[in-house]
């Protein structure tokens, strides 16, 4: 019975100690809120740098990818005299791109291609007293290595075709080839050039008959083989290196040629973008003429519009949504395709891009980035005709019409601007410890309508006498003196209208907001604006 | 004073188990403070601010505090990073643009004034208090100068007058709490020209905050600051730069100070109120083994004395 009962004291004891110390854990969680110091290792940054990972296609790989720096070793096999041959092997006259070897076998057969060609010529260096690289596995295979690549991807903008048109002497078929499925080889086809994308994409596609090269491989293989052979017969050309493509430094020292000229490919002048189809689509929207030319020279590659062929849009986009179509962006309707947002290649995400200007961002960078068009801006493209032409627009066809267009045009360009601005206004809304601030109306307005002169784009859209002042004066009709901003504007945080500024923030947000966003004046303080108001003694 | 072993021990368990059930009953709940209702909160939106330290000026004016010795139009107090003293409870601080190296970002800095306070939650003698405007209020009438809110304060805001011998104070922002029941602004909201500061109910804030995310997504970093950190807050802050690169601290969590120590200190005054208990308990029952102890030996001797009385008595007859 004694020892009963000292045995519940005790469990008593322990409950309470176990308690005790449940609580005491509690407060370690604080500790949480201590900082803890940043890792920091110092990370070198390379352009050439070549992961292995060929052996992936063979399952699950028992160690770390090795890291290859491509120019490195370029640069030391140069120092004993040799040549790519020394890694590479060649078949028909091509070199491959692949490390001693022309096709990948086995995982056995790769792991000892790499291993022992690596090691080999690394232990003969060492042994010759040079430098080398590492000879022991975990050497090359390191858990986490300390050098980045700084790779940026190369493209092939038009000066940089233009030089390549120039150098083959305008002999397109050196480069471009279509697929003979029949044949089973490579042709050329005049006129149905396009972008190496369009075939040749991020990874390779196709069945085992017909294998379609990725872009890395065919672009590596193409350019390399070619720069090389060029060297070969002592000629200028281009880099040999990883770095003279991909490094953000030397792509800065590839020539520019400054007037390119266009680029033929049966493509047209200008072109009508319609708004029906004779399968049944009505045209609901007026057709919109579209200048093809001026755009052509308003980017560096056709592939920033045509996006996955040089065909018309509607060859891929559908007018009518109903359509069922997945392949080439087919699911996107011809709408969307033209008027997306924030989409370099649709023409409101191209257009809504170059608002983005320093010119421009002063009334811009205030506009609700979500909002729709007004419907009066859908008739700046989708054009009535004038109506002293419309007989002859409407009964001409779609290649006339593009012809007549342009003409069009310059009659809508050029906004002349007759509003009566004043000179200066004077804002005594908030006069407090500051004297009224002199705002120079005229001159504010004149700069504005200066901007616009640079832009053709500008111009275009600014069409209206008042479409510049609603910059400012927002939600005014177009016509007519604009109401005083404190109409509107008064006291600030009105619960019934949470989103409007008060007369003084709003103010200052305009004033401020459009100096600072237009890169005009630095605010160096309230003084730069108001004078101060003398104290009354 | 007697207690039965098996009372006892009753008590103790059901001590402990109510505190289990107390913590994982709370543990369950999808309840938490999120503040008064209806109170009010500052927004601060920095992408907004130009620097002019106006709002400087103007706490300074409200609170009377001393004039600093470089005027509040003094631009070049930018240039260090501050933080707030016992004479200014508000400073701007300036950051690097990494968006637009010619504007660079300004982030105001004072007492957020948490739904939660740790300030509140350490003091002991409850000199702070969360009042139902929204502001964390200090009545330095009742403070004992322990400074355990400067400690507590995951913001490093509160500061102690290390000067005033007599009467030192700790020293922050009121969010304005005598103005506000009067109907007024907030001194620094009222004199922000940019109107980068809006002063409105806390949802409301939480309103204007999301309908510019949705306006201008390009300009804002999609997060409300002090939504949640450390609970919430009654200053939040919304920037283009992540609130890392304006020395916010990001951090913090959203579990309100108060309760990472909740757990602990709950269990305090259980250990105060249970300890005398399981001391005396363990008292009461060894007495009570020794007095049962004394009686056995007691009842052993007499029965032992017992046993031997007939001899006695045996002897008595015989004599």
């Amino acid at each position: 019975m004694v020892k009963g009962k000292s045995l519940l004291i005790g469990s008593g004891i322990s409950v309470a100690i176990v308690i005790l110390f449940v609580c005491f854990m509690g407060a370690l969680d604080v500790k949480a809120l201590s900082k803890t110091p940043d890792d920091t290792q110092p990370i070198m940054f390379r352009p050439d740098i070549i992961t292995f990972d060929n052996m992936e296609v063979f399952g699950k790989l028992e160690k770390t990818k090795a890291i290859f720096l491509h120019d490195q070793h370029t640069d030391a096999l140069e120092k004993i005299n040799k040549d790519c041959t020394a890694c590479h092997k060649t078949e028909n006259g091509r070199m491959s791109q692949k490390f001693m070897r022309l096709k990948d076998i086995s995982r056995e057969e790769l792991t000892k291609i790499y291993c022992d060609n690596c090691t080999k010529c690394h232990t003969e260096m060492i042994a010759a007293g040079e430098k080398a690289g590492p000879v022991k596995c975990d050497e090359c295979h390191k858990e986490r290595p300390s050098i980045q690549s700084s790779r940026v991807p190369m493209g092939f903008d038009k000066s940089l075709h233009f030089r390549h048109y120039r150098a083959q002497d305008n002999k397109c078929d050196r480069c471009h080839h279509e697929y003979d499925k029949k044949s089973q080889k490579l042709f050329y086809a005049k006129g149905k050039e396009g972008t190496c994308r369009y075939c040749h994409k991020e990874e390779p596609e196709g069945d085992a008959t017909v294998k379609v090269i990725s872009m890395r491989f065919a672009s590596h293989l193409a350019c390399i083989d070619c720069h090389q052979q060029t060297r070969a017969k002592h000629m200028d050309a281009g880099p040999l290196r990883c770095a003279g493509c991909h490094d953000a430094q030397e792509q800065l020292k590839i020539e520019k040629v400054k007037h390119v000229p266009r680029l033929k490919r049966g493509q047209p002048d200008n072109v009508i973008i319609k708004t029906g189809d004779e399968k049944g689509v009505i045209p609901s929207m007026m057709r919109v003429p579209f200048d093809h030319k001026a755009h052509e020279a308003y980017n560096d590659t056709c592939r920033v519009c045509h996006l996955a062929s040089l065909e018309s849009c509607a060859t891929c986009h559908p007018l009518d949504g109903s359509k069922k179509a997945t392949k080439n962006g087919r699911e996107i309707t011809l709408e969307t395709a033209f008027h997306k947002r924030g989409h370099q290649s649709s023409c409101t995400g191209c257009h809504e891009s170059k608002q983005q200007d320093k010119n421009c961002a002063g009334c811009h960078a205030f506009m609700n980035k979500t909002r729709q068009q007004e419907s009066a801006a859908c008739l700046r493209c989708h054009m009535i005709p004038l109506p002293e032409r419309t007989g002859e627009l409407s009964t001409s066809k779609a290649a006339k019409m593009a012809r007549l267009m342009p003409q069009l045009w310059k009659e809508t360009f050029g906004p002349i601007y007759k509003v009566d601005v004043p000179k200066t206004v004077v804002l005594k809304d908030l006069v407090n410890q500051y004297e009224p601030a002199e705002y120079p109306h005229r001159k504010v307005f004149d700069a504005m309508v200066k901007k616009l002169d640079g832009s053709k784009l500008a111009q275009y859209f600014h069409y209206d006498d008042t479409t510049l002042c609603r910059g400012c004066h927002h939600n005014t009709p177009a016509a007519g003196k604009p109401p005083r901003c404190a109409n509107c504007h008064d006291k600030p945080f009105n619960e019934d209208n949470l989103f409007r500024p008060g007369i003084m923030g709003s103010f200052h947000q305009q004033c401020l907001g459009c100096h600072q966003k237009m890169g005009v004046e630095k605010y160096t303080g309230c003084i730069s604006c108001h004078k101060e108001r003398k104290k009354e003694s | 004073m007697s207690i039965s072993r098996r009372k006892f021990l009753g008590w103790v368990g059901a001590a402990g188990l109510s505190t289990t059930i107390g913590k994982s009953a709370n543990a369950a709940t999808n309840k938490q403070f999120t503040g008064y209702p209806k109170s009010f909160a500052i927004l601060h939106d920095t992408t907004l601010c130009v620097g002019c330290r106006s709002c400087e000026a103007a706490c300074n004016k409200v609170n009377d505090l001393p004039q600093p010795d470089k005027p509040f139009t003094d631009l070049s107090v930018l240039e260090t990073k501050r933080r707030t003293t016992t004479t200014g409870f508000t400073v701007v601080n300036k950051y690097d643009n990494p968006k637009d190296s010619q504007n660079p970002v300004f982030y105001k800095k004072q007492c957020n004034h948490c739904l939660e306070p740790a300030c509140a939650s350490v003091c002991f003698v409850r000199a702070f208090k969360k009042t139902k405007t929204g502001a964390v209020t200090y009545d330095s009438s009742v403070c004992v100068g322990c400074r355990y809110c400067i400690i507590a304060c995951p913001f490093e805001i509160p500061t102690f007058e290390y000067d005033q011998v007599l009467t030192p104070r700790i020293r922050k922002c009121t969010m304005c709490y005598p103005r506000v029941i009067e109907g007024l602004l907030p001194g620094c909201v009222e004199a922000c020209p940019m109107e980068a500061l809006s002063f409105g109910k806390r949802e409301d804030m939480m309103t204007i905050a999301r309908e510019r995310f949705r306006k201008y997504p390009d300009r804002y970093v999609d997060h409300i600051y002090g939504e949640h950190e450390m609970g919430g807050t009654s200053w939040l802050y919304i920037s283009g730069t992540p609130f890392n690169k304006l020395d916010m601290r990001e951090d913090l969590g959203i579990t309100p100070a108060p309760q990472l120590t909740a757990g602990a200190l709950s269990s305090v005054p259980m250990i105060v109120g249970l300890w005398p208990v399981l001391l005396a308990g363990i008292y009461a029952v060894s007495k009570r083994k020794e007095k049962i102890a004394q009686t056995e030996k007691q009842q052993a001797l007499t029965s032992a004395l017992d046993k031997e009385r007939p001899d006695e008595s045996d002897i008595e007859e015989e004599s």
